[in-house]
């Protein structure tokens, strides 16, 4: 067999871990996969995997957690902070099925226990608030018209008792707007037993991650029970990204990007006009060389003391590259080769680990095993009034029928006409493709639009889901800050089911989407606050002058100077002789 | 082409697409394919995007060579950055006019689609465009920025702003604006340039590929390489980068700043607020007019008007008055007695000549392109004889008075005000120069018994003022061939959505004709 599928890795990753969870109860492993991608890119794997219970001192089990999941009776959580996109027609299907990134953002969804809708809301909401204060991301704005109830898109993964199942609630909430950043991955970090300090988690530095093409942090906690009935809590960790060698090695040499110097550049000659000063690249593309410490800025520092004892299956690092490709390690490494496209190793406690991976020329790649199905979305028509959702979602298998549910949570101020909905293959709708419809409209500014859809793609058939919504008009208030950028859209979310079980394997999740809605000139409000100020201000100045003034008559002034004095008398003078002037006619 | 560019992009690491159109209008066919590429801001999540265009073909159907190197190699230079936090999209359209325009369309999937194919790649919402045209391998001189756009829309000024600051401040080129080759700044340098640009908003047709982008809600501008000069493409490739930083780096859409401007000169302009009550003023004018009109009417066979109640506009119907020998007496003049209108027949008539206005318009925008020339001197004869054949059939059949006539005059008056105020909002330059064409008509007094001279100097002045008559003054501005300015005006309507015709033969000709007629009608009508 030359090439290992995605599957077959994951169960040989995988394997070890149920294993040892049988043997040990508050153990931890972690290891790392790379793996060449196309494109001189590099897809670093992190997972590290704790198990504990809500009770034990001593376990490897994060307690700020456990608490957590305790108090808001969460039996189970998924919790993903997402950066970038997946790009699958260049790097193919995604590690671990898809399980572990979310979309674009923060995305989180647990299973909470309770009796009832309202007991149920009233958790999640004291979940969404203590991980935000744990994870330092605005999960608590997750609120009501940012959660959904999805129907038919996932299922638990850990073992439920079935009388509990039935007590169980799924919310599911998402911030498309938040961004990733060193502030989430701190925390994250402190969960692990080594801290970030030692293991392969010594690798994670905010700098190398956060400039990575595509980035994704999760976090999986689940109940697992033995056959005996014993269960515990399991949390998977997993950081995965996928770096760009060429610009992780650029930094070092220069931060800002410089055009080449005219001598450094590979010119094809065979061109009229090449040489002097014009120049047509080559495209010759090969593998650059990188290491370890290259890529992320440090080597591995040894492993973490607390991880299980490494075994024969259970390695610390895995390189997945291309046979042809020769690969260095530094001493103190036990190097297990599995097969010729796969090389694992285990570290050494107190040496640091590095791999050196040098030039190849030409570029050999891995060959790609596709995803189940392509899924691109993206808006339709223009104006601030009314707009349209187009997915295209592509089955690239040659003769198995695909079938998955397409899941869209809207927020309120985007007013889907479900009757608008389409589903076609070549502009034609067989009427066989959509399956099924999970539809729960929105309630202004209380919840939102949820619209799970099943869907069927023949193999090799390319599928137009289309529908339409009106843009509402919000009030001044409801407006980020940044009102002109646009409002984002959180990514669809696609669950690929397995035609037994009907059980989702496999998901997939859309880019998200930027909707700009009719937005005011918000000086308007600021120049009619200003008026309405100066209309009060005068008003009131005058109103009060006129309440709060005691009128009083120029003659009845008592005191005061001279002159006033003498003027006063004067005009009573004046005043008196006028009136018996006037006087006079009448009295005749 | 397309093959040939989309593997050079293919080869950058750069996802490509290609999309073929076809466009039919006047008879002539425009097809071609537009070839791009999208690069993917890393870390990027598509929601945003920019757009570098270049036209393998020009405007001036000139080889765009360097524009789309240019746009090649700043696709290679772009890609090593990791700083995007837009995609960019590198465009190259197989011609000016179509291309941009199936692209756009596709792009927020309002194409139609066996004609203009859809696209198979998409990124974010579009938020920029700056389209290269630098058609020569020379070294240029300054920099021309385009920036009107279809139905006399236009970019944010911010953008403007950018690229002259950029240009003549980074890079020390010159730009200019409005073909003003030489613009020493002063008065009539800039008057020149804003009649200019007022000329090119009103038509409304697209003045570069940037054109087509506009009425999307994107700012978008074109810029040309002209003259002979030192400047090379380093200095061009500079400036397209550095505009690109800058859009690059904004975080919200272009807003709060102008997208209503005459501009003067490359830093100066005027505001709405400073140009808009000149359109309005003379739209107003028609209304108020018509106002006049109707409160006229209403007293026109009231026996005991006075002869001094109003003023100019009333002399007419007074001596018609005087002339039935019926003197009013001013002792009796305060009761006034309102008189019953006549109000089908003229507002059927107004009604129906503006539904005649769609005649022309399907005709030009139908006919084959061989056919133009010949058709528009037709029609032209057409128009000089027909308000006099109108009014005689209306007199002979329907035995109008002169209050029919005041009427129509009013409701035609009316709807053109409205109308023209209504546009002047929407594409000012169109409402103000058609205002100032249909002004006479004000004056026109619908009665009869003039001098049959007077009659014709007036119906000699409304035949200089023709839409046809601008037709022909547009075609001498130009340059160009009478049949040019209609294959493009008909290109426009199907293409590109250009409501310029629609305005001149549905608001402006009607108001026209019925003017004629109300002249033609005063030798007609007898009291």
């Amino acid at each position: 067999m030359r090439l290992l599928s995605w599957p077959s890795i994951t169960q040989l990753l995988l394997a070890p871990l149920a294993v040892a969870s049988a043997s040990d109860y508050n153990d931890y492993s972690e290891n790392l996969l790379l793996k060449s991608l196309p494109g001189n890119s590099i897809l670093a794997s992190f997972r590290f995997v704790s198990n504990g219970t809500f009770d034990s001192h001593h376990s490897v089990f994060p307690r700020s957690l456990a608490q957590i999941l305790q108090q808001s009776q969460t039996k189970e959580l998924h919790l993903k902070f997402t950066l970038g996109r997946w790009d699958a027609e260049q790097w193919g299907r995604q590690v671990w099925d898809g399980r572990t990134a979310g979309g674009t953002g923060v995305e989180l969804w647990a299973w909470v226990e309770a009796a009832d809708d309202s007991e149920a809301d009233a958790r999640w909401t004291t979940l969404n608030n203590a991980l935000s204060g744990l994870f330092c991301a605005s999960l608590n704005f997750i609120d009501s018209t940012r959660t959904i109830r999805p129907v038919m898109s996932f299922q638990p993964a850990g073992h439920h008792s079935p009388e509990r199942l039935e007590r169980l609630h799924l919310l599911h909430g998402t911030l498309p707007r938040e961004p990733v950043c060193t502030e989430n991955l701190t925390p994250f970090l402190k969960l692990l037993p080594c801290k970030g300090k030692a293991g392969i988690s010594s690798l994670l530095d905010g700098h190398r991650l956060f400039d990575a093409q595509w980035q994704s942090m999760s976090i999986d906690v689940k109940p697992v029970c033995e056959e005996s009935g014993k269960c515990q809590l399991q949390m998977e960790q997993t950081v995965d990204m996928v770096l760009d060698v060429e610009r992780s090695l650029g930094k070092k040499d220069s931060p800002v990007p410089k055009p080449p110097p005219i001598e450094q550049l590979s010119c094809d000659q065979e061109k009229p006009y090449a040489g002097g000063d014009s120049c047509f690249p080559l495209s010759g593309v090969t593998d650059l060389p990188w290491s370890l410490s290259e890529m992320f800025g440090r080597p591995v520092r040894g492993s973490c003391p607390l991880a299980v004892v490494p075994t024969e299956e259970a390695t610390h690092v895995c390189v997945n590259i291309a046979e042809k490709r020769s690969i260095f390690v530094s001493q103190g490494s036990e190097e297990r080769k599995r097969s010729p496209e796969l090389r694992c190793f285990t570290l050494h406690e107190n040496l640091d680990f590095d791999i050196v991976l040098p030039e190849l020329s030409p570029s050999t790649n891995l060959l790609l095993t596709p995803p189940p199905v392509y899924a691109s979305r993206s808006l339709t028509g223009h104006g601030q009034e009314r707009g349209g959702i187009q997915a295209v979602l592509n089955n690239p298998s040659s003769n198995s029928t695909v079938e998955f549910v397409y899941l869209e949570s809207l927020p309120w101020f985007m007013k889907p006409y479900l009757h608008t909905l389409s589903a076609t293959i070549s502009g034609k709708d067989d009427g066989n493709i959509i399956q099924d419809i999970y539809y729960r409209p929105a309630l202004d500014r209380k919840r939102g639009t949820q619209l799970e859809v099943r869907l069927r793609v023949p193999p090799g058939e390319t599928v137009l889901l289309n529908y339409e919504f009106d843009k509402a008009v919000l009030r001044y208030t409801e407006y980020p800050p940044d009102a002109n950028r646009g409002f984002d859209i959180a990514p669809a979310i696609i669950s690929i089911l397995d035609s037994s079980s009907q059980k989702s394997t496999f998901s997939i999740r859309t880019t998200s989407l930027l909707l700009s809605l009719p937005t005011p000139d918000f000086s308007m409000p600021y120049n009619v606050i200003i008026l309405t100020s100066t209309v009060m201000a005068l008003a009131f100045g005058s109103i009060f002058n006129i309440l709060v003034r005691r009128f009083v008559g120029a003659d009845e002034v008592i005191g005061g100077s001279l002159v006033s004095k003498i003027r006063g008398h004067v005009m009573a003078f004046v005043a008196k002789k006028r009136r018996a002037g006037g006087d006079k006619p009448k009295t005749e | 082409m397309a093959e040939k560019i989309g593997g050079v992009f293919d080869a950058f690491g750069l996802k490509t697409g290609k999309q073929k159109f076809e466009y039919t209008a006047a008879g002539g066919v425009y097809a071609g394919e537009n070839v791009y590429a999208v690069l993917q801001a890393p870390r990027g999540d598509a929601t945003e995007a920019l757009v570098l265009c270049a036209a393998w073909v020009n405007t001036e159907g000139e080889l765009n060579e360097s524009g789309v190197a240019l746009v090649l190699a700043l696709a290679r230079y772009l890609k090593r950055w990791s700083l995007w936090s837009k995609d960019i999209i590198f465009l190259i359209t197989s011609d000016s006019r179509a291309g941009p325009q199936a692209w756009v369309d596709a792009y927020h999937d309002l194409h139609t689609p066996p004609a203009v194919a859809s696209l198979p790649l998409k990124s974010g919402a579009i938020q920029g465009v700056v389209v290269v045209d630098y058609p020569t391998s020379r070294g240029f001189e300054s920099l021309h920025i385009v920036y009107d756009g279809i139905n006399g829309q236009l970019p944010n000024l911010d953008l403007i702003n950018t690229a002259v600051r950029i240009a003549s401040g980074q890079m020390g080129v010159r730009t200019t604006l409005q073909e003003m080759w030489s613009h020493d700044n002063q008065y009539k340098d800039r008057l020149r340039t804003m009649l200019r640009g007022m000329v090119n908003q009103g038509l409304g047709h697209a003045s570069g590929p940037h054109s087509s982008f506009i009425p999307y809600h994107i700012d978008a501008i074109t810029l040309q390489a002209y003259g002979d000069g030192w400047h090379d493409e380093v200095t061009l490739g500079r400036t397209v980068e550095s505009l690109f930083r800058s859009l690059n780096n904004l975080l919200e859409h272009f807003h709060q700043s102008f997208f209503f401007y005459l501009l003067m000169a490359e830093r100066r302009f005027v505001s709405i607020g400073t140009y808009l009550p000149s359109a309005m003023l003379i739209a107003v004018n028609f209304t108020i007019a018509a106002i006049g009109l109707w409160l006229k009417s209403g007293r026109l066979n009231d026996k005991e008007e006075n002869k001094s109640s109003d003023g100019k506009a009333s002399e007419g119907k007074n001596k018609l008055l005087e002339s039935a020998g019926e003197v009013p007496s001013a002792a009796e003049q305060p009761d006034v007695v309102s008189e019953e209108r006549p109000l089908l027949l003229s507002m059927a008539f107004v009604v129906a000549t503006h539904f005649l206005g769609f005649m022309p318009l399907y005709l030009f925008n139908n006919l084959d392109e061989k056919n133009f020339t010949s058709a528009f001197y037709i029609f032209t004869l057409l128009n000089v004889i027909l308000p006099p054949v109108l009014c005689a059939i209306f007199t002979k059949s329907f035995a109008p008075t002169a209050l029919h006539f005041t009427l129509i005059k009013c409701f035609s008056l009316l709807l053109l005000g409205m109308f023209l105020s209504a546009l002047a909002t929407l594409n000012f330059s169109l409402s103000f120069l058609i205002g100032v064409f249909a002004s006479p008509i004000t004056f026109i007094n619908p009665t009869p018994k003039r001098k049959w001279t007077v009659g014709a100097a007036w119906m000699a002045l409304l035949q200089g003022l023709t839409p046809t008559t601008a037709l022909v003054g547009v075609a001498l501005y130009w340059g160009e061939p009478l049949s040019e300015i209609l294959k493009e005006a008909a290109f426009g309507w199907r293409v590109w959505g250009m409501w310029t015709q629609v305005v001149v033969w549905c608001v402006w000709w009607p108001a026209w004709i019925i003017a004629g007629v109300l002249v033609a009608g005063s030798w007609a009508v007898e009291a």
